[in-house]
């Protein structure tokens, strides 16, 4: 064996997973299929302002246009930032007819852990139950009691700020210091907590520091809100800035870049994965070790698996069940409500703060109150302030004009609704034959569409959104209640979800595979159902929970 | 309506467009304009007035003295702000001496046209009060049109980019502030009070 495990991809559960692996005492590999980027060296552009930039920021349209179709509309996605994101031109994915998917990814050192919204919440169970209670998709093997010190673990080490509400549904965590709502968000929490007693409004729980932890190199946020450029502070979590130094430290861990996986020898006499395959410039490689962990990110872990389809595993690797691949999920969100909000032309605020409110979800808990749907649907976003670029919208030239602009402008909320995505059979991941990556495999194609749970939900949620801050003396301008396109929430999740049963799950409950004792998947392909509130969170508990549960089994012998 | 010979325009502006590319550090094949692309001397004569109008100099710089007409020639040619996204035909229809083949407009010989038109001859020979005047009128026009797209609206916004996205627009009229290193929730507001130019969240969606 060349090592004890090979932890594939470097995002944030591939770093938790080398952190936890090497800390138990393994010798990993990790493998990485894009470039390196050193934390605080490589972050290239940021302490650039616009006009260091050819395009000010704004960045090449005509270009972007070619080669970035997809990620030029991540709202992250800019010209400090593009060089985090893939080139879709070079990285093909296919769709089926009608499926509108926008997969945003990140392949290099870190992967999307450098540009991750940093929002992170617990899952309660009323999303561990959620399959079992209304009959989709099915049920999840684990129960929040199984997962609450994971996440105490997690949130200790990432650093999580955020606010204590005891809220059954967005249970509270170990919280650094919460940063504070801006005057006109604390107006609306007290108007909605006034009439809907049941509803809360409370700031984002984020990985961005508000206390330094300088044992591990990383200062407080200094409220700059350009995250996704790279922040050398080391003050939100990435794996730059985190789990790669702790891994480091041990000197066990082996990190090889540029090394993409094109699959996995299993051998169908032990029932074991032996080796990682992958190409640097164009050269096959081999490693093996006694454990996989597969970390490619949802779906290109599941794309590895399918692509790793042998005599044996002829549907591809640990799909015994035929699910692998189904059942895929992102949060269907929409820009539910948008109001001025008069009354605090007097205010303003310093700082750029990374972070946003949640008002948590209040619907289908206790009493089935949801219109048409049977899950969740909670609501991020935030009050903020005009400026310049209102300016594109209005009549007007000369000094006038120029001196209205000066000033930060007129404040208004705004509320995104994110509903819980249903798991579904039809939506899912299989193999484009018809198309061939530069390595020779097959592309992956994605057949996904919301249906009218989602619908529903979204309804309602705009509903409800408008009446919120309506209630709060909000003039709403705008809503909507049709979702965006899969991939728009950068929640995609399942594929090879956990169940109880071989038969109809590829995953048990500690994200191991039926199929293959010493694989396991502990990215966002894991899930079984979608929730309402962020995933990595709980991607990263599921991980270090994983990682104790294979350490033990490797010592005890069983794998 | 494009000018006889562009070559000398062409070359002055690319001559430019080499010492922004140095000065910026990036290579100049990423600032080259088509020959398309390259605004006449009178086109760009009439988009720097534009700039000067829009955003005129007052106890800072205004957009006419920062080099914003470059910029907009450069976001121009490179699609910012939807510029090279082609118009429905119904559009197109409404500006067909201004449209490419593809039913993108060629905004820099409409505003040339339309300021002329409006002018009943040269605008660029009117008084500078008269030209602000026709200009006010064509921007009143212009958002009060119903019409998705209209290319003052356009030029307009790129205007705004490229001035608060200078540095005289930026840190000087605004204020640019790197490392906030703080956050203040609830600060009183007077008319003092100036906008900060890298408020992310203000600029993305306000």
């Amino acid at each position: 064996m060349d090592f004890d495990a090979i932890v594939v991809g470097s995002g944030i559960t591939g770093g938790w997973a080398a952190k936890e692996l090497t800390e138990a005492g393994l010798k990993v590999l990790m493998i990485e299929r894009g470039r390196t980027i050193r934390h605080q060296i490589d972050y290239d552009t940021e302490t650039k302002a616009p006009w260091d930039m050819p395009f000010r920021g704004r960045g090449d349209t005509e270009r972007y246009l070619r080669d970035y179709p997809v990620q030029m509309l991540n709202r992250q996605f800019n010209e400090f930032t593009e060089g985090h994101f893939v080139n879709d031109a070079e990285n093909p994915y296919t769709t089926a007819e009608g499926t509108d998917f926008t997969w945003f990814r990140s392949y290099q050192l870190g992967g999307r852990s450098l540009t991750w919204g940093r929002q992170s919440y617990r899952w309660s169970d009323y999303d561990f139950g959620a399959n079992l209670r209304d009959g989709h998709g099915t049920d999840w093997p684990i129960r929040y009691a199984d997962l609450a010190p994971w996440y105490d673990k997690v949130e200790d080490f990432i650093g999580v700020s955020g606010a204590h509400e005891g809220l059954a549904q967005l249970p509270d965590g170990h919280f650094q210091p919460p940063m504070a709502l801006n005057v006109v968000e604390q107006h609306v929490r007290e108007a909605i907590r006034a009439r809907w007693p049941e509803r809360c409004l409370t700031i984002g729980r984020t990985a961005n520091l508000t206390e330094a932890k300088p044992d591990e190199g990383r200062t407080a946020c200094q409220y700059r809100s350009i995250c996704a450029r790279g922040c050398s502070f080391g003050a939100y979590f990435s794996t730059q800035s985190s789990t790669l130094p702790a891994a480091q430290r041990t000197g066990r861990l082996t990190l090889v870049t540029d090394a993409a996986v094109s699959g996995l020898d299993f051998d169908p006499a032990t029932r074991r994965v032996t080796a990682v395959r992958y190409m640097v410039s164009g050269q096959q490689h081999r490693a093996t070790a006694r454990l996989v962990f597969l970390n490619a990110g949802a779906f290109n872990s599941v794309h590895i698996l399918l692509n790793s389809a042998s005599e044996a595993t002829p549907n591809g690797l640990a799909n015994s069940s035929g699910v692998l691949g189904t059942h895929i999920m992102d949060h269907a969100n929409t820009l539910s409500a948008v109001a001025l909000m008069p009354g605090f032309e007097g205010h303003t605020t310093f700082g750029n703060r990374p972070n946003g409110v949640i008002l948590a979800r209040y619907r289908n808990m206790d009493r089935m109150d949801g219109d048409g749907h049977t899950r969740g649907y909670s609501f991020q976003g935030g009050a903020l302030q005009g400026t310049w670029t209102a300016g594109k919208r209005e009549a007007g030239i000369g000094l006038d004009y120029k001196q209205k602009l000066r000033h930060p402008g007129a404040w208004r909320m705004v509320l995104v609704g994110f509903a819980d995505c249903v798991p579904r059979a039809r939506n899912r991941l299989t193999l484009d034959r018809s198309r061939n990556d530069a390595a020779g495999l097959p592309l992956l194609h994605v057949e996904f569409a919301f249906g009218r749970e989602e619908q529903a939900a979204l309804t309602q949620a705009k509903r409800d959104a408008d009446e919120m801050l309506t209630a709060a003396g909000g003039r709403v301008i705008m809503g909507f209640d049709q979702p965006g396109p899969g991939g728009t929430a950068i929640h995609e999740m399942g594929g090879a979800r956990m169940g109880h049963d071989p038969a109809t799950s590829v995953l048990n409950r500690w994200s191991q595979a039926h199929d293959a004792p010493n694989l396991f998947v502990t990215d966002g392909a894991q899930m079984s159902s979608s929730a309402c509130q962020n995933p990595s969170l709980t991607y990263m508990a599921l991980t270090a929970r994983a990682c104790a549960a294979a350490v033990g089994q490797l010592r005890e012998g069983r794998i | 309506m494009m000018a006889a010979d562009p070559g000398p325009d062409r070359r002055a502006f690319l001559s430019g467009a080499a010492l922004l590319a140095l000065a910026l550090g990036v290579p100049i094949a990423a600032l080259e304009l088509s020959p398309g692309d390259s605004p006449s001397a009178r086109q760009q004569a009439i988009l720097r007035e534009a700039c000067a109008l829009v955003i005129p100099r007052s106890d800072t710089p205004g957009a006419g003295d920062v080099g914003v007409a470059d910029f907009v020639v450069l976001a121009l040619a490179h699609g910012l702000e939807d510029s090279r996204k082609p118009l429905t035909a119904e559009l197109a229809a409404r500006y067909t001496a201004d449209v490419r083949s593809d039913l993108s407009l060629l905004h820099l010989e409409w505003l040339e046209a339309e300021l002329d038109r409006r002018s009943g001859g040269d605008f660029i020979r009117r008084r500078p009060e008269q030209r602000h005047a026709l200009l006010a009128a064509l921007d009143r026009a212009a958002f009060a049109d119903a019409a998705p797209v209209h290319p003052w609206r356009t030029i307009k916004a790129l205007i705004l980019l490229g001035y608060y996205t200078s540095e005289a627009g930026g840190a000087v009229e605004l204020r640019y502030v790197p490392v906030p290193g703080r956050w203040d929730p609830d600060l009183p507001q007077t008319p003092d009070t100036r906008a900060i130019s890298n408020d992310w969240s203000a600029v993305d969606f306000g």
